[in-house]
């Protein structure tokens, strides 16, 4: 496998974890390849975060062998990304 | 002695010393009084700043920073920890501690002044009898070092005095160098043959020690930046853990894949606390980001 694409990070995500909101980041800089990923989906539900980053690490196990660097900033369930976006909502129609 | 000009002083003679620098690269004569805890949450400070302030324009800044020292009111040190964080600021900015006939004893600059003053009445509790507080607005080292140079040239103006701790070879006041803990080795080096398989040694280490941060790099030099970002966030709680550094091939060769399989995690840096994985940067960064990173390190 030659460098990983955000496309293809994006595409197995995709199809293992079916999330229903996912944004994928290329952060490649000096050292390698490197993303950001934010993802919601129903299969992190009564899961901890650990769990969840878990799902993520095993979903993308062999794109890791040649990405130096990912971030989860984000696994939500469904609910909590909900929640999350309407506080963010509220609060910027407060600002 | 009638007016002294105190950066001609600074650049000219080594009677008197602004604090210590202990960094060889430090070429503003100024360090921070600022305990381990605190230095590290630096880049957080300018967040706090209302938006009003943010854009102001620097000439505005400097000299306007603090009050003068006379009209700085003088106020008693508090005694315990609990009335510190409430009767001092946590900010940046200058402070000049007076001993209980209120001679003036020293004056410092810091990024945490209630940390500050509270190390001080630890180390030295019969000459910080009360303390003048002066909050710098817009943080940066320049305005911070502008308050201090401004508050000595008063004081030496007034007196003809430096003030005794900021005296040339009175280290009284200033914070020898934190001894940082040396990283953990996990075997007595490669050629050695190791009776036990690396992964019972890594299960004892994490079992036999309450927080241990397997890093790329040694805590005092971090390789990467979130083996960085942990080092900061766990010298910011103010836990004591041990580091392991995954990138030493002499002491802890083979220790990256073994702790991959041994914690089902993939990569670097890892935190275990009481044995147990708490996951890596993210996880960390998040858990702390939503203050449950105390409670964790309590258990």
């Amino acid at each position: 496998m030659g460098k990983v694409t955000k496309e293809q990070v994006e595409s197995t995500l995709q199809s293992k974890l079916n999330p229903s909101h996912l944004e994928v980041i290329d952060t490649s800089g000096g050292c390698g390849a490197s993303f950001e990923i934010e993802i919601v989906s129903e299969q992190f539900e009564g899961k901890r975060l650990l769990e969840r980053h878990r799902l993520v690490n095993g979903a993308l196990v062999e794109e890791m062998k040649e990405i130096h660097a990912l971030s989860i900033k984000k696994a939500a369930t469904p609910d909590q990304w909900r929640q999350q976006q309407e506080s963010e909502k509220s609060a910027s129609n407060a600002a | 002695m009638a007016t002294i000009n105190l950066s001609s002083l600074q650049a000219s003679s080594p009677s008197l010393r602004f604090l210590s620098s202990y960094s060889p690269q430090n070429t503003l004569h100024a360090s921070f009084y600022s305990p381990s805890s605190s230095s590290l949450s630096f880049p957080s400070v300018s967040l706090k700043l209302p938006n009003t302030l943010r854009f102001r324009p620097r000439s505005l800044i400097i000299g306007a920073a603090a009050k003068a020292l006379s009209e700085t009111e003088l106020v008693p040190v508090p005694l315990t920890a609990e009335e510190f964080s409430t009767q001092l600021p946590s900010d940046s900015g200058v402070y000049a501690v007076y001993d209980k006939n209120d001679e003036l004893q020293f004056i410092g600059i810091s990024r945490n002044i209630a940390a500050s003053v509270y190390s001080h009445l630890k180390s030295v509790p019969d000459q910080c009898s009360s303390v003048k507080v002066g909050v710098v607005d817009q943080p940066d080292k320049t305005a911070l070092t502008e308050a201090w140079k401004s508050w000595m040239e008063e004081h030496i103006k007034a007196t003809g005095k430096v003030p005794p701790g900021n005296e040339s070879g009175n280290a009284t006041w200033i914070r020898q160098p934190p001894k940082k803990k040396a990283d953990l080795r996990l075997t007595p080096g490669r050629h050695v043959q190791l009776t036990v398989p690396l992964e019972e040694l890594i299960d004892r280490l994490v079992k036999e020690n309450k927080v241990v941060a397997f890093i790329k790099g040694s805590r005092s030099a971090p390789m990467c930046g979130f083996s960085q970002r942990v080092v900061g966030i766990l010298e910011n709680q103010g836990v004591d853990y041990e580091s392991v550094d995954v990138l030493d091939e002499e002491y802890n060769s083979g220790l990256r894949e073994t702790l991959k399989k041994y914690s089902n995690w993939p990569t670097f840096p890892q935190i275990f606390v009481n044995g147990e994985l708490v996951g890596g940067c993210d996880i960390l960064m998040s858990m702390h980001e939503k203050g449950e990173l105390a409670s964790l390190f309590k258990k």
